[in-house]
């Protein structure tokens, strides 16, 4: 069993991935049910042929929401974990290729910064900018942006030392071309991985948020918002919490098959 | 320099040279007077798996250890000397393991030792000194705690009693005792830190003393002070000693017999008087002519021709950079042969006249 | 050693300064009017006038620069407001709520160690063996549970179909067993991987090769000569990942019910209850800076190398 996840973890977890994809895409066609829809007179329903995960405590379908959730999900780590590259890269190149004063300054704000618990970061800011899941992408890129930054300023800053890169500055690459050609594709496989690992970090974090009433707010179908919920039934409609948690589960497993994965076959580090 | 430097000048130094004679001495050996061999290798296969697929690094190796007796192992670095001795103790890296063979030791077959045994033997009856001096230790222990330790597991003494017997052991190789107990190996020098490795190895009066290397990673005035310990403290104690070695020059001062490794076999082993006076095998002869006096020959002195470390696969393994090589040696295995009482070699030109090995020629040949 | 503690002392001032001026920041350019908030004006109609006496009263009114200073010196002499909402001293509020903090963490750790160590040690010494491989998977599925939704299974089973634990609040021991377990098993999988590589690291080590020459059982060798290496990078991690910790804790005392500092923040976030926000904001910060100073000196205490060098 073991055996069979180390050799697969890659393609299991690209495998969710792609499901998540396939029901952000297909689901609105293939389930009949608006997963807003508050229909008081079928409130939590036991699954049958129209509904076929129940109904919730407003009468919504339960796998319209959780299709919904799923593109929520989708949407909001991407958006989020491309924001947290879009800076930390470009960061981390310029801090490492450059050095000097560039680099103080930018290692200043990462020493700030890691010194702190991201999720404390994140609850103060989403506490201070008031609950709502936008808030929450903003302080997950705030935080999340600085293992980027670091590994590839890592990565940079041994590489440059090496007779390719001066080579290729002596020959009279510019400095861009030799960034782009030679120093971040050294840095990608890393990256990649922290990618990985950080997604499913991330959809951890949006759920837990918005769990705790800080993130996505109701209606919104977001898983974890969908747990808040199913959490005052939990005595009388137990299966209600098992959907959600049960998708994030599998989701957050899929990203850390995935880290797995990619870092054995990458020959990078990096640890959950 | 500290404590090394004391050593040569003191005691042990001056008494050992008549205990020496006695023991490789012309009356009896312990084989005629009926002694079981403290250790006894028979047709030894070290392999890098398992199963007998994976490369070969020991092959059909014989090695007798009479008790009293030192001998030397000498080799390049991968001979498979340092396997060897690995093997002897049951403490094979992973991925290694022995295909064939077996391992005698005091007449018992240590494959049947369960491993509770194994252990209850090493560090008692059997002691290694590693190469590496500066991992002797547990750099986060208190050497004292870990001699006491030591002696506790395999004696069951109390802590005081125990206490007593690592002072005294310190105290022999020549160590401010009080202090070194209390301190932690990485404060000790080179020197110092071996001396505490020896003195753990023969605390317990063991019948046999792996020494793999004890002086490579060691200066050589140090290297020479930790050797003459070696030497008076097997004396003292009647310690046999299985002396790996890459330095067949270290070994001929003290070594009763040597034992010469190449490729993984042992291509020539005879006590070391014969062995320096009437060597067979064409390595031998490589490795005792480099040690000719620099004064007399300077232009004659040369190095061993071809890649170090390069192994026929089949046939002869010195094969690819012997220069009296025939045509036999590249596919015939070579056998072990008698040269003489107790003087062996596996070369197919053995009973023949070898002739120059090139530029230098043998001197000293009977 | 002294030097050790000054610039962590220093990196507490640093990073004291940039979160009270961050946070300080962050609040007043938050939406929201803190003073509607107190005056509790969303339905009751309030007269401009009242409005502008309780923002004067606050110093709301002041200049950022000068309303910072003062509330800096303020928090100097540990004095962080008045909530808005109990009108409690933040300080009392913080120091009432710290002890379940601090005992739901504990709790947490000792769940996390009773998993993470034994197993640990299981899959480092069976590398690549049925118990690694099974440990993996434990750890693989311990880090990918959302711990809230673990924490409500839980309750749902041995609070509510069994009965046999309590589900809400503190009251002694039996209450800090579910919570403990929720916030355990979520960090039982990291630290299970991190102490089997750093002890497959340190079995590989010459020492312990030495230690087995000298005849000593295994167990012994792993315990009392390989462990201790092993475990520095688990303790310079635990350090780092504080963050998980409290974060953790936030959640567990949501779902719990647990009356410590994370619920206390949350309730504070929903009702914009800006001093006691600040406040936990500030001691979390502070917190966190003093535990790195006992991480490193633990470290030290570890590996006596280290004491050494220095």
């Amino acid at each position: 069993m073991a055996g069979f996840i180390n050799r697969y973890a890659v393609w299991i977890g690209l495998g969710v991935w792609l499901l998540l994809a396939v029901m952000t895409l297909l689901g609105p066609y293939l389930i009949p049910h608006d997963p807003l829809a508050v229909d008081m007179g079928k409130r939590l329903q036991t699954a049958d042929a129209t509904h076929w995960l129940g109904t919730d405590h407003f009468g919504r379908d339960v796998l319209a929401r959780l299709v919904a959730g799923a593109k929520i999900t989708l949407g909001l780590t991407l958006v989020a974990i491309s924001a947290a590259l879009l800076i930390g890269v470009p960061l981390g190149l310029l801090s490492g290729y450059v050095g000097g004063v560039v680099d103080a300054a930018v290692m200043r704000v990462v020493d700030a910064l890691v010194a702190f618990p991201d999720f404390i970061i994140a609850i103060s800011i989403a506490g201070i900018l008031g609950p709502d899941v936008t808030h929450v992408v903003i302080a997950i890129v705030l935080v999340k942006w600085i293992g980027y930054a670091r590994v590839v300023r890592g990565t940079v800053m041994t590489e440059k030392g090496k007779a390719y890169v001066l080579a290729a500055r002596v020959a009279g690459t510019p400095g861009v071309k030799t960034i782009f050609r030679h120093l971040l594709p050294q840095a990608l496989p890393e990256v990649l991985v922290l990618a990985a690992l950080d997604m499913g970090k991330i959809i951890l974090m949006i759920s837990a948020l918005s769990y705790l009433g800080l993130g996505a707010q109701p209606p919104m179908p977001e898983w974890g918002a969908m747990l808040n919920d199913a959490k005052m039934m939990f005595q009388t409609h137990p299966v209600l919490m098992i959907y959600p948690g049960v998708a994030i589960f599998l989701v957050v497993l899929g990203c850390n098959l995935l880290g797995d994965g990619l870092r054995d076959r990458l020959d990078a580090r990096g640890e959950w | 320099m500290g404590f090394d430097g004391m050593l040569t000048s003191g005691k042990m130094g001056m008494n050992k040279r008549k205990s020496e004679r006695t023991s490789t001495g012309t009356k009896t050996t312990p084989a005629e007077r009926n002694i079981p061999p403290v250790l006894q290798i028979d047709d030894l296969s070290i392999h890098t798996r398992a199963d007998s697929s994976g490369k070969r690094l020991v092959r059909n190796l014989n090695l007798t250890i009479q008790p009293g007796e030192m001998v030397a192992l000498i080799g390049e670095s991968g001979s498979g000397k340092s396997v060897t001795a690995s093997a002897v103790t049951g403490l094979l890296p992973a991925p290694l393991s022995m295909s064939g063979g077996r391992i005698l030791f005091q007449g018992r077959d240590t494959a049947t030792l369960t491993s509770p045994e194994r252990r209850a033997m090493l560090g008692k009856e059997i002691s290694v000194v590693f190469q590496d001096y500066a991992g002797s230790f547990t750099p986060f222990i208190k050497i004292g705690k870990q001699l006491i330790e030591m002696i506790r597991r395999h004696m069951g003494w109390n802590k005081t009693t125990a206490r007593v017997l690592a002072t005294q052991a310190l105290e022999q190789v020549e160590l401010a005792a009080e202090r070194v107990m209390d301190s932690y190996l990485f404060q000790l020098s080179g020197g110092q830190q071996q001396r505490v490795a020896i003195a753990a190895a023969l605390m317990l009066e063991p019948d046999l003393l792996i020494a793999d290397e004890p002086t490579t990673a060691l200066d050589t005035l140090t290297g020479e002070t930790i050797l003459q310990l070696i030497d008076s403290l097997r004396h003292k104690t009647k310690c046999a000693v299985l002396f790996i070695s890459h330095d067949l020059h270290h070994v001929i001062k003290r070594a009763d017999r040597i034992a010469v490794m190449y490729g993984g076999e042992i291509v020539e082993s005879g006590p070391t008087d014969v062995l320096v006076r009437e060597a067979r095998h064409p390595y031998t002869r490589f490795l005792l002519q480099s040690r000719m006096d620099l004064a007399d020959v300077p232009a004659r002195l040369q190095s061993i021709p071809g890649e170090p470390g390069a192994v026929s696969a089949c046939g002869c393994p010195f094969a690819l950079r012997c220069p009296v090589r025939i045509a036999r040696c590249d596919s015939e295995a070579v056998p072990e042969m008698m040269v003489s009482d107790g003087h062996t070699a596996r070369c197919h030109l053995i009973g023949e006249a070898q002739g120059d090995l090139g530029a230098a020629e043998i001197t000293r040949t009977s | 050693m002294l030097g050790l503690i000054g610039s962590r002392l220093l990196q507490m001032i640093v990073v004291g300064l940039f979160l009270t001026f961050a946070t300080f920041v962050l609040m007043k350019l938050a939406p929201g009017d803190p003073v509607k908030t107190i005056l509790n004006i969303d339905d009751v109609a309030v007269t401009q006038a009242e409005q502008e006496a309780v923002r004067q009263s606050l110093g709301l009114d002041q200049p950022l620069v000068v309303q910072y200073t003062e509330w800096f010196w303020r928090v100097v002499r540990l004095d962080l407001g008045e909530s808005y909402i109990t009108h409690r001293p933040v300080a009392d509020l913080i120091e009432s709520k710290l002890g379940a903090t601090m005992t739901v963490t504990l709790g947490g750790l000792t769940v996390m160690l009773l998993i993470a160590v034994p197993l640990g040690i299981l899959s480092a010494v069976y590398q690549n063996r049925w118990v690694d491989q099974l440990s993996r998977l434990f750890s693989l599925i311990g880090v990918s549970l959302p711990s809230f939704w673990l924490g409500l299974v839980l309750i749902y089973w041995f609070a509510y179909q069994w009965r046999l634990l309590p589900s809400m609040g503190n009251g002694g021991l039996m209450h800090l067993i579910l919570p403990s377990v929720t916030l355990g098993i979520a960090m039982a999988g990291v630290y299970t991987r991190l102490l089997r590589s750093g002890l497959i690291k340190s079995l590989a080590e010459p020492y312990v090769r030495a230690a087995r020459a000298r005849g000593l059982g295994e167990v012994r060798v792993i315990i009392v000569h390989a462990l201790r290496e092993g475990v520095l990078p688990v303790v310079t991690m635990f350090g780092m990942s504080l963050g998980s910790l409290l974060g953790g804790s936030v959640v567990v005392e949501m779902l719990f019910a647990w009356p410590g500092l994370g619920k206390m923040v949350v309730d504070a976030i929903i009702q914009r209850d800006y001093p006691v926000i600040q406040g936990y904001v500030l001691c979390t910060g502070m917190l966190v800076v003093l535990i790195n100073l006992g991480v490193d000196l633990t470290v030290r205490m570890l590996d006596p190398r280290l004491r050494w060098r220095s």
